[in-house]
């Protein structure tokens, strides 16, 4: 099932119990954020969070933690909730094959109901504003998909992005925007800079659930993610026209926010905790000048907690970041069987692959560090065995354990790229990266003693079915 | 009210907003540091005394922050921009 906006997912979410409303009035700090927050330590399958009674507002509709437990994931793709995190990613693969899926255009948006312009934009007044962790520098809206064109292509559908980057509201007319040098954002605001131009924009806010997918993605510069969301939707996504950009924008938004990143300027931002734990900022970022709001009556403003994982953004971030890893990888080594990179969106990957001879494992781990995403993120690959789950972590522990020695199968490569906001790097965005080569060596790499390794015996597996329905009717 | 920014300890604060439901809270916000907090929010978050030193910043600090990104310089003639690898959404 698609969803056109996200009022129909929370929709779904409710039906299936996978959405809580809070009924008792709570205060907007700390309040909303610590029960986003604590979503995450509730254990599985925690519900969005839905909060209409905030002190101090008449009118508020929030929504969090939307995506934030694998049950939410799975609805959002329209599988059913109990459906395993592997199985997750590989129906995600599946339904990549479909892109590009071009998308369907609307003309009666629902976000065309109210308008601000100009001097009477206040975004306060649109949206109830909070803060989420104590140290960041303000109130964010940290959930939006936004939209720029390249300022030397505009007419390439392509080449418009839609990506997710935090803003700071600065002002109420006013937002600081972080594009990170490696995002598509970053690009068009270059080519604009350089030539003295301020770039327009579009942040759009509160989107179907597969937007806030694909707006989180590693996909090609030129790659569409409209026409990558038809292809996980199963059907073309909806857009329309933004009335002062003419960009496209979702057609479902709750609120679409347009204006222009300020050519040439800078101003303090955040910090900001961020999905790698630790909080980011207090540098100098671009500057959003807002000249239009439209917003759907009653708008819901949905936001994301983040902090130390596991929090919403690592279940919106977890399968978006695994598959395209596994379709570039396969694209050249087909023996490649799994990838695993939810860990800190990527920071951290597992590999499972096949041996095409003795070393391949270590340039399977190489490649995955020079895809796109790689360049900006893979820090630490672990390969495994072709019968190594990566998504089982016990099994990889034991792949660790009992396959590697060190001397030769850990590799630290110095100084390479890195997004800044990665903890560790030294300096900001420059780090060594590891291999750890947890495959059994194979021709002509003889070292160790595997040759007889012990398998699962053959009756084992009539055995576990035999045992789940024993136990099944000694339940009862 | 907070009478300087509990992160910068500037003294020139300005109420961006009022709450809906009068007299509740404002949104306060730092003319230097543009630190925006709300007047309902704990201490930790609102006082000067109270503000943790790990987030504070002083008029150095805040002069020396480094610019991300950097401004390109201007380019006044033909040739696009660095070439384009591939990149990420």
């Amino acid at each position: 099932m698609a969803y056109d906006d996200l009022r129909g997912f929370l929709s779904t979410l409710e039906k299936e119990g996978q959405l809580l409303r809070i009924t008792e009035e709570v205060l907007p700090e700390p309040d909303l954020a610590a029960a986003a927050n604590a979503a995450g330590r509730i254990g599985e399958g925690a519900p969005a969070l839905w909060f209409d009674n905030v002190k101090g507002f008449t009118d508020a509709r929030i929504a969090l933690n939307v995506h934030g437990s694998w049950a939410n994931h799975a609805l959002a793709l329209g599988l059913p909730k109990h459906t395993p995190v592997k199985e997750q990613v590989e129906e995600f693969a599946r339904r990549w094959d479909a892109f590009p899926v071009a998308p369907e255009r609307r003309e009666d948006a629902p976000w065309r109901e109210n308008t601000q312009e100009g001097d009477d934009v206040d975004l306060f007044s649109v949206l109830p504003l909070f803060r989420l962790n104590d140290g960041d520098g303000g109130f964010y809206l940290d959930k939006a998909a936004v939209v720029s064109r390249d300022p030397d292509d505009p007419g390439h559908f392509g080449k418009q992005n839609v990506g997710t980057y935090r803003l700071q509201v600065i002002g109420k007319n006013r937002l600081a925007i972080q594009p990170v040098p490696v995002h598509d954002i970053a690009l068009h605001l270059r080519a604009a800079e350089e030539k003295g131009e301020d770039l327009p924009i579009a942040i759009t806010l509160g989107n179907d659930p597969v937007m806030a997918i694909v707006a989180g993605m590693p996909m090609g510069y030129d790659q569409s993610e409209y026409e990558m969301a038809g292809a996980l939707r199963g059907a073309p996504a909806p857009i329309a026209t933004a009335p002062l950009t003419g960009f496209d924008v979702p057609w479902g938004s709750e609120v679409v926010i347009e204006g222009v990143i300020e050519s040439r300027k800078r101003q303090i931002e955040g910090p900001f905790g961020e999905f790698t734990g630790h909080y980011s900022g207090g540098r100098r970022m671009p500057v959003v000048r807002i000249d239009r709001v439209s917003y759907r009556t009653n708008p819901v403003f949905e936001s994301l907690y983040l902090g130390m994982p596991w929090t919403e953004c690592d279940y919106l971030v977890g399968p978006n970041t695994c598959v395209p890893l596994l379709k570039q990888l396969r694209a050249e080594f087909p023996e490649v069987q799994a990838v695993n990179a939810m860990y800190t969106h990527g920071l951290l990957a597992v590999i499972s692959t096949r041996k095409r001879y003795g070393g391949f494992a270590k340039a399977v781990a190489m490649r995955a560090m020079t895809t796109p995403h790689g360049l900006g993120y893979i820090t630490t690959v672990i390969v495994v065995d072709e019968d190594v789950d990566p998504f089982d972590l016990p099994q990889v522990m034991w792949a660790m354990s009992s396959k590697v020695n060190p001397a030769d199968d850990v590799v630290v490569l110095p100084n390479l790229s890195v997004v800044e906001l990665a903890p560790a790097a030294q300096p900001a965005g420059l780090t060594s990266k590891m291999i750890i080569d947890a495959t059994t060596p194979v021709h002509p790499d003889t070292r160790g003693n595997f040759s007889t390794p012990t398998k699962d015996l053959p009756e084992a597996k009539d055995w576990a079915a035999r045992l789940q329905r024993l136990l099944s009717e000694a339940r009862g | 009210m907070t009478d300087c920014c509990p992160r910068c300890a500037h003294e020139s604060v300005s109420t961006l907003y009022s709450s809906p439901v009068p007299g509740v809270w404002d949104v306060v916000q730092c003319a230097r540091c543009l630190y925006t907090w709300r007047t309902s929010e704990p201490d930790r978050r609102t006082r000067r005394a109270a503000y943790p030193q790990a987030f504070r910043l002083t008029e150095e600090d805040l002069a020396n922050a480094a610019e991300v990104p950097a401004v390109p310089p201007l380019r006044t003639d033909g040739p696009p921009a660095a070439a384009r690898g591939p990149e990420l959404s």
